[in-house]
């Protein structure tokens, strides 16, 4: 049974990747929101590889989990990218963007440096394990940079729907995974992630591509009412 | 010049608190060590890549 859901839910987040993509073809946001489209590019010729693994060696297989944990990092990496790339949006108009650009390669630099150092004393499989643990590290450093920028959105009074929305789903995403990371801490187990993993991968791509669809590029509104309480 | 030297303090600032989060979340993992983090839908193949040794 779990087969069966795992599978659907595969195709659906695969079918949401291509659906982005060609939501921005369709609304002419194509290059405007080049990196985004990028990284489900990268995520769908990353889905085209991990389909071959699982078909010829199955999920339980050194071949398949080596090929999810590389095109992982890669799209880890890519996903980096496009959040880079939302900072160019937001700080745009401040002529920001050469800072921005210094600030991201730094960090990046910096990151990969630590990774290096904390895989460097193995020997064994040092490739692999780099890869992973630069992708670990880049993901905690993408939720940081996630909520600098949120912090930023409200600061700078930013109204672009899109960009807003954006963000946000970033925000949603990466959280989400923390919160399902303490879940797995709390039950000792990680057979839940079996199920929640996919499903939360079919979030970020359903969010944006909804906002992608449902607003233009005119679209307006004011992040200050996301933050209200109703009283 | 002083902007330069402001993007790497920032750098470095982001990348401390982004490990030390990792360090907080990491610390309190019983099973493996290992930080669940996944781009996509595709099935879980769970754990590290690292497999373990026959």
């Amino acid at each position: 049974m779990s087969s069966s859901i795992i599978t659907f839910i595969w195709y659906f987040g695969t079918a949401l990747e291509l659906a982005f993509v060609v939501c921005s073809l369709v609304r002419r946001s194509f290059l405007r929101y080049f990196f985004l489209n990028l990284y489900f590019l990268s995520a769908l010729s990353s889905s085209v590889a991990r389909d071959f693994a699982l078909s010829q060696f199955g999920v339980n297989s050194h071949e398949y989990r080596y090929t999810y944990f590389y095109t992982d990092a890669l799209l880890t990496l890519a996903l980096y990218v496009a959040l880079i790339s939302l900072y160019a949006h937001v700080f745009g108009e401040l002529r920001f963007g050469r800072y921005i650009r210094l600030t991201a390669v730094l960090l990046l630099l910096g990151t990969a440096l630590f990774s290096y150092g904390v895989v460097a004393q193995s020997t064994e499989r040092l490739s692999t394990n780099f890869a992973y643990v630069l992708s670990q590290n880049l993901y905690f450093v993408g939720l940081v940079l996630t909520y600098i920028l949120w912090g930023a959105v409200l600061k700078l009074r930013e109204s672009r729907t899109r960009i807003v929305q954006f963000v946000l789903s970033l925000g949603l995403y990466f959280s989400a995974y923390a919160a399902s990371y303490a879940l797995v801490n709390l039950a000792s187990k990680s057979a839940e992630m079996y199920i929640l993993a996919p499903v939360l991968g079919c979030f970020l791509p359903l969010s944006w591509t909804f906002t992608m669809w449902r607003h233009t590029d005119d679209s307006r509104l004011v992040p200050a009412r996301l933050l209200a309480v109703a009283r | 010049m002083s902007r330069k030297l402001g993007a790497l303090a920032l750098a470095l600032g982001i990348l401390v608190c982004s490990m030390g989060l990792k360090t907080v979340l990491s610390s309190n993992n019983h099973s493996n060590g290992a930080v669940v983090i996944a781009n996509g839908p595709e099935p879980w193949p769970g754990g590290s890549p690292a497999p373990s040794k026959p």
